[in-house]
């Protein structure tokens, strides 16, 4: 770089005509005065600059006269400088400090720092100050409701899945990549801490994500840490809050009421549903009101005490229950304490963290972090960094919540009691006849009743978890622009996990009891389970170890500026864990008991015989990585950047040809910043770039093997004592490759006095061999289904981010920050033949593959209403007649053409707007986000599932009764015997599909800054207060059902409960 | 400091110059394996839950040893489950997991192993382990294509076997290789083929009843030319089991307080399998024992006590299995005792047939009360033997196919439901006793579906 400067000033001596004057001078910070080196200068209208030394200086050795110096330094605000030449002493230049000048000038790709002025592809950057506007222990929650073009989608997992630019594959991991401080991130991202990151990065186009190779088909995450500053004098940040959830809305889940329950049981008692249960051999729990039902048949109790207690059942709500007996307000505290620094040979942070919370049922979880980080410039040339990151986390298992308590099959009857009157708690039935329980092996077993509000007690989980990252990395300027870069991370991640579930517990108790053998003729009891607690173990260790080599060439030579990285990287990663169980354990001898797994041992409920469980089991996984990467982007004249890059991936996917191992990837790009063209003189847009991109990417099924492959179980064959296997995937070699093209078009524009700043993009993606599930016939012996290439599709959409400063009158200003994004996609070409409407109708959307149609789509059965006679579901038979012979409207005979085809299963529009008040010192932040353009099939009552599993819903009390009802009610009439078909119609019929849009306060934040005086020496340079609510609940709905689009999945999906946030933030 | 830059440079692409094949051929999870090894195809084959206990019961469910109460018949969850009972003959299974599906599964397992072996060299040091991995295929190829047959095909009948639609015979794992239904003739021819070859690979010791041994198989080759009524080659074969395994448990030494009386594992069993499927109505709470099938036990005839359980309203549940309470599926002797004493009185040999017959039955009955039965001729041989063979193989996953050999016969048994008023009947050698394929196996894969 110098020497070619050399070069310039030797040029520019050359350069006759007019008077030049040496110029010399110093560049340091406004607010501490203290140098900054590295700060670029430059002659306005020139080619000419240089940068500052570590002392801050520079100097010009001929400048002409009237020139015109511009300083910019990342992180500060840039300053034009008109100069009046001669100079009576040095320039001293005093940069501002400005925060939006860092969010806009430069990008990370975890590769390299790009100034984004230059970079071509898609980049949105969230910034710690947005991220700081909510509250919560990890960084991922915060990024729904402001970052630009992504979104969490809820309608396909109740557990949300981050989604960028929509689905781009189906089979594979759908989650985007996380990458923090230049390496993937193989942990937990939950052990983050919010208070460490500077900002985060998303990559979105395929330009931008190529040079994350295979991994970042679904889009990547970078996560940038804080980092000290050369030249930067002590700083220390604090950051503290208290966070309380209120309890949950226990009310929002579907449940039945108890007397419609218990209606439905003596409806199917007096049919004799349960006849077989009663009679089973293996006792099967039965609920309460079973009970009285068939005491009361058996003239063991008088039908008016049936009544009587059938009546105090109808009255109980286990809702309540869960409410006023388990559920609390959840409280979490967070605090953080930042130190950074920096001389002119090194800068270092290093961050505390602390984190504790104690959930809605007396969950406890902690965590500390630990971050430090040192850059240190040994010498001109070299770079050394190192970074240490550590977590420890601790956590205990609490009460059991509302869908945790379970009679059998995971359902609990809607009339259950947790404490009687005193709050002394109450058995719940679980697992065996409650009639059983009392009377098995004559008195003489362990009590066999479980009490949910005490087992928690008695069956504690701990887990412990560490995670240690360093991080080292050596920079090295060689001549000619060229940078020798190496990257070595280190990861290690240690779990430990134990439940102990003492001699007390249900669970030890109820294995004790049912390994017990009774001698007939002696009556002598042994134990096949020996009594006394059980421990279940567990431990896991992951470390990984990451290099990369890569040279870096960045050169300028007139007009041109040429940026290019090219290098490799090879990671490898081992995972091994273990887990155990002791059985008969005692914590205060620390002895346990020994337990027979080869034989199988008559259950005292039925007399069949089954082998103990072993519970244990053993973990080896390894994954390696290489990849050859390359980039390259070149500038002229600062206006016009062309860029390029490519990159091969191999990992070591099993059972697959080595040829096939190796994913090559590409992209290309151009950047045009159109307002630095001569002719361009809109005073009034000052800021105005074009961008185009265009990418391929391809993406390969795990289960893409030539041979079959087999997975050994942990257990020798009880049987023979030989190994056992199964099958892990099953010989596929007809698959190929998913393959998607992304176009990406941008403009950036920003408006005089940053009133008006943004970005409009437009994307275009084209998949071909779109993995999706085709029919098998099942004759194969490898199941029903298989991974095929099923189609090909376009996708299409837009991301819009807008900052204004909306309104700026005195103290007074209103920014407002939007993310709006619009998304469609649809279907090309299908390449199986299967039209059979029933196919395309499921409770969690797949690829649908209707030539036309999207990608997702929502298509249902034609509703024709209940038939007036019998409140049976009817639907359309293709020539338009109404019926109810469901297998046939199911059947062969009704194709997708003639299903209701209502719109996407996702989000066709979605994005956040949020709106910043500030006055003076106040500032109020609150935030909203959408999704628009979408439909979602509702649950209701099915009566099959009901009887079965006692799966309810309040729809039932909806349901068609008589004659007239159909006119007011959809929801179908209840049905003797179950017919699943009768249910699977109404469940994917028209009736049930709903519109997905709908709007959701995200949160709200204010906070009050300290003022420091004028002429006061206050002890910090920053001290703020803030409150924030989060978790608001939904402004609109599509839906008039009451239903939250995004927590309908699943009986017991609740939204998350409200929380009030309160903290402060001080610097020094 | 270039210099060692350069050596760093170096060693880091190292792995791309020295052939990254290496350090990617770790495996990614130390539990996977391509099969390759005699170890491998015999862990495959060591998944008894799949090998062994997997039998489709739909016909057991269809036939008539046991009956639902209308109640518990409308309790069944799926209509598919109403339909099988009632002999629909169309929409008995459900789609996607049923016997169809089950039954199919350790084929496959079957055909890796023997494509696997194809590559595996037999060499002396491995020839012991090599033959009895591939019995084993064999033997389960065999036995699941039997099954199969049972089930899908009708009635074997030399006359029309070459034109009667038998069941797909899948030899290899290619999924993409189109289902065809071979002929009744092809598919038997396959099942003997099979087995005769397995007999002949297998080991003659046994290791454990859950591992097919050379009795098992000459135990199912005895039962599939039972089927066939080749009866020459049924005694041929049940004798050749006899000669090795002939144990008979005597009833008097069995513990009737147990639940199960019959102990798991006990000397009778040759190989265990277990029945299963998804349609419920065989379990112990719902199937109630034919009173007439009751009613033919003498009071001294222990099975009486040790097969039922009375449900305490005059109905009895069956309590009776060789497989500790689940339901047995496999091959004991006493099926073989009834195998040969049937094709000996067959083949006109009265005296052989009538001391199986007794050999087993004193076992039967209480010590010192049985009377050895007589025969003056073949017929009543027969007979005898028949009705006891009835008796003895309750819910063994037998009798349907015993339905449908003995109406080939002649032997005229019409069977008859009555649910919720309604009565259902199924003449001799209806074309519903070959069940419907599943509904969506046809769709897939353009069979035809067996005529109605």
């Amino acid at each position: 770089m110098k020497h070619f400067l050399l070069f310039l000033c030797l040029l520019l001596w050359a350069l006759p005509g007019r008077a030049q004057h040496r110029v010399t001078g110093r560049v340091e910070s406004a607010a501490t005065h203290s140098p900054l080196p590295g700060a670029s200068l430059l002659l306005k209208g020139t080619q000419t600059g240089t940068m500052t030394e570590a002392d801050g200086s520079f100097s010009f050795p001929s400048v002409p006269d009237k020139a015109v110096l511009v300083v910019q330094f990342l992180g500060y605000a840039s300053q034009e400088i008109p100069l009046s030449l001669p100079l009576t002493q040095p320039l001293v230049i005093s940069l501002e400090e400005d925060a939006t000048a860092l969010r806009e000038v430069v990008v990370s790709t975890g590769y390299q720092t790009l100034p984004q002025e230059r970079a071509t592809g898609s980049f949105s950057q969230v910034s710690a100050e947005r991220l700081q506007e909510q509250v919560g222990p990890d960084v991922l929650s915060r990024l729904e409701s402001v970052a630009n073009g992504l979104t969490v989608d809820r309608g396909t997992d109740a557990r949300g899945r981050l989604m960028v630019r929509g689905l781009s594959t189906i089979m594979g991991p759908r989650t985007p990549l996380i990458v923090v401080d230049n390496f993937p991130y193989e942990g937990d991202p939950a052990s983050l801490n919010p208070n460490d990151v500077e900002s985060v990065t998303l990559l979105k186009d395929a330009a931008a994500a190529s040079i994350w190779g295979t991994r970042a088909g679904n889009g990547v995450l970078v996560i940038t840490t804080k980092k000290g500053r050369f030249q930067q004098p002590l700083r220390v940040e604090f950051n503290s809050n208290v966070t309380v959830q209120d309890e949950p809305n226990l009310w929002y889940a579907p449940q039945m009421a108890s007397g419609d329950f218990i209606d439905v049981e003596q409806l199917l008692y007096a049919r004799g549903y349960y006849n077989s249960t009663l009679n089973n051999v293996t006792r099967p729990a039965v609920s309460p009101a079973v009970e009285i039902l068939h005491a009361r048949a058996r003239g063991t109790l008088s039908p008016e005490a049936a009544e009587a207690q059938l009546a105090a059942l109808r009255q109980v709500d286990v809702r309540d229950e869960f409410s006023r007996h388990l559920y609390r307000r959840g409280l979490s505290q967070q605090y953080s304490l930042g130190f950074r620094g920096g001389s002119a040979v090194n800068a270092w942070r290093l961050g505390l963290g602390y984190d504790h919370s104690l959930s809605q049922l007396e969950a406890t979880s902690g965590r500390l972090t630990l971050h430090a980080q040192n850059t240190l410039r040994p010498a001109k040339n070299l770079e050394l960094s190192t970074a240490l990151y550590f977590a420890q986390g601790r956590s205990t298992g609490g009460k059991p919540g509302y869908g945790e308590v379970s009679m059998l099959n995971g359902q609990l009857y809607p009339y259950a009691r947790l404490a009687d009157d005193e709050g002394n708690a109450l058995p719940v039935v679980k697992d065996y006849r409650q009639s059983f329980k009392e009377t098995a092996g004559d008195g003489r077993l362990l009590d066999w009743n479980y009490y949910p509000l005490e087992d928690w007690r008695h069956s504690r989980s701990r887990g412990e978890t560490q995670e240690v990252r360093a991080d080292a990395g050596l920079l090295y300027r060689l001549p000619w622009g060229l940078e020798a870069d190496v990257k070595y991370q280190y990861q290690r991640q240690q779990s430990a996990s134990e439940q102990h579930h003492d001699a007390q517990s249900y669970l030890a108790r109820n294995l004790v009891n049912l390994y017990t053998q009774i001698d007939p003729a002696t009556g002598t009891l042994t134990y096949k389970v020996p009594r006394g607690g059980i421990l279940d173990r567990s431990q896991g260790l992951t470390e990984a170890h990451s290099v990369r080599g890569q040279l870096n060439f960045q050169r300028t030579w007139g007009e041109h500026e040429l940026v290019a990285i090219a290098g490799g990287e090879i990671r490898a990663a081992r995972t091994t864990g273990h887990s155990a169980r002791l059985y008969g354990y005692d914590p205060a001898t620390l002895s346990f008991g020994q337990v027979d797994h080869t034989l199988p041992y008559p259950m005292i409920t039925s007399g069949r015989t089954s082998f103990i469980p072993p519970n244990t089991g053993l973990q080896g996984l390894a994954s390696r990585f290489v990849s050859l990467f390359g980039n390259a982007a070149y500038t002229y004249r600062g206006r016009y950047t062309l860029s390029a890059s490519a990159r091969r991936d191999a990992s070591n996917l099993f059972g697959v040809k080595a040829n096939d191992r190796w994913n090559p990837l590409w992209s290309a790009g151009l950047s045009w910043n159109l307002a630095r063209e001569p002719f361009y003189g809109w005073a009034l847009l000052p800021s105005l770039r074009l961008r185009a991109t265009y990418g391929f990417s391809g993406n390969v099924d795990q289960g893409r093997t030539a041979v079959a492959t087999i997975t050994y179980r942990p257990n020798l064959s009880p049987f023979t004592g030989g190994p056992m296997a199964y099958f892990a995937n099953y010989a596929n070699p007809k698959l190929g490759w998913e393959r998607t093209g992304m176009l990406n078009l941008g403009l950036d524009f920003g408006f005089r006095g940053d009133r008006v700043s943004g970005s409009v993009e437009y994307y275009r993606k084209k998949g071909k061999d779109l993995f999706g599930w085709k029919q098998l016939d099942y004759t194969a012996g490898i199941g029903s289904s298989v991974v095929t290439n099923a189609a090909a599709m376009v996708g299409q959409g837009l991301d819009l981010e807008l900052n204004t400063l909306t309104l700026k009158a005195g103290a007074f200003a209103w920014r407002t920050h939007l993310n709006a994004s619009f998304y469609r996609d649809e279907v090309t070409e299908y390449y199986l033949g299967d039209q059979q409407g029933s196919n395309f109708i499921s409770t969690t959307p797949g690829v649908s593959g209707v030539e036309g149609r999207p990608v997702y789509s929502l298509f249902s059965y034609r509703w024709a209403g209940l038939d007036p006679a019998t409140g049976d579901p009817r639907g359309y038979a293709p020539d338009g007649t109404p019926g109810k012979d469901y297998a046939a409207l199911m059947g062969a005979g009704v194709l997708v053409d003639d299903l209701r085809f209502h719109g996407s299963a996702v989000p066709t529009a979605f994005g956040s707007l949020g709106n910043t008040l500030s006055y003076g010192p106040f500032s109020l932040t609150a935030r909203i986000s959408y999704k628009l353009g979408y439909f979602f099939r509702r649950s209701s009552i099915h009566y099959s599932d009901l009887y079965r599993l006692g799966a309810m819903h309040r729809d039932y009390a909806d349901r068609w009764q008589q004659p007239g009802d159909e006119a007011r009610t959809d929801v179908p009439s209840l049905s003797y015997p179950a017919n699943a078909n009768r249910d699977r119609f109404y469940a994917g019929s028209e009736a049930l599909v709903e519109r997905g849009d709908h709007v959701r306060l995200q949160y709200v934040t204010a906070s009050y800054a300290f003022p420091r005086a004028k002429g006061k020496k206050m002890p910090f340079q920053h001290l703020e207060t803030y409150l924030t609510l989060q978790h608001l609940g939904l402004l609109w709905r599509a839906n008039d059902r009451g239903l939250d689009p995004d927590y309908h999945l699943g009986r017991y999906n609740l939204p998350p409960a409200r929380t009030y946030s309160l903290g402060l933030r001080a610097s020094f | 400091m270039l210099k060692n830059l350069h050596k760093l440079l170096l060693s880091l692409s190292a792995p791309f110059l020295l052939g990254c094949d290496s350090f990617l051929d770790e495996k990614p999870d130390q539990k996977l394996v391509i099969p390759s090894t005699l170890t491998d195809l015999q862990a495959l084959l060591n998944e008894t839950d799949l090998m062994n206990h997997q039998v489709p019961n739909a016909g057991e469910i269809s036939a008539d040893n046991y009956y639902l109460t209308d109640a518990d018949w409308a309790a069944l969850p799926r209509e598919q489950d109403r339909h099988l009972y009632v002999w629909a003959g169309e929409n008995v299974f459900p789609p996607q997991v049923n016997d169809w599906n089950y039954n199919f599964m350790p084929v496959y397992v079957a055909n890796t192993v023997l494509e696997q072996l194809a590559s595996l060299p037999r060499t002396p040091a491995n020839s012991l382990d090599w033959d009895d991995v591939k019995g084993q295929a064999l033997y389960y190829r065999g036995h699941h294509f039997l099954q199969g047959a049972l089930l899908w095909a009708p009635a074997y009948d030399a006359r029309t076997a070459s034109a009667d639609l038998g069941i797909p015979l899948r030899l290899g794992t290619d999924f993409n290789v189109p289902s065809v239904r071979a002929s009744v003739q092809q598919t038997y021819d396959r099942i003997v083929a099979d087995l005769r070859e397995a007999a002949a690979l297998l080991p003659t010791k046994r290791l454990h009843p859950t591992r097919p041994y050379r009795v098992s198989a000459h135990a199912l080759l005895a039962r599939t030319f039972l089927a066939m009524g080749d009866y020459r080659q049924a005694a041929l074969y049940a004798d050749s089991c006899l000669q090795r395994q002939s144990a008979l448990l005597d009833y008097n030494t069995l513990d009737l307080s147990a639940a199960y009386p019959v102990p798991q594992y006990n000397p009778e069993v040759i190989t265990e399998h277990f029945a299963f499927g998804v349609n419920p109505a065989l379990q112990e709470s719902l199937a109630r024992i034919d009173p007439a099938l009751y009613a033919s036990y003498a009071p001294e005839d222990l099975r009486r006590a040790v097969f039922f359980r009375p449900n305490g309203d005059g109905s009895f549940a069956f309590r009776g299995s060789y497989g500790g309470g689940a339901p047995f599926a496999g091959t004991a002797t006493d099926e073989l005792y009834l195998i040969r004493a049937e094709a000996h009185a067959r083949l006109g040999n009265v005296p052989e047939a009538m001391q199986d017959l007794n050999t087993l039955l004193v076992t039967r009955w209480r010590a010192g009360t049985f009377v050895p039965l007589t025969a003056a001729g073949p017929e009543e041989a027969l007979a005898h033997i028949l009705r006891e063979r009835r008796k003895e193989l309750v819910l063994r996953n037998l009798r349907w196919m015993d339905l449908k050999r003995l109406n080939r016969e002649g032997a005229n048994i019409t069977l008859s439901r009555t649910v919720q008023g309604r009565v259902y009947t199924l003449p001799p050698n209806d074309p519903r006793y070959a069940l419907p394929l599943p509904d969506d196996v046809v769709a897939l894969s353009g069979m035809p579906q067996n005529p109605r």
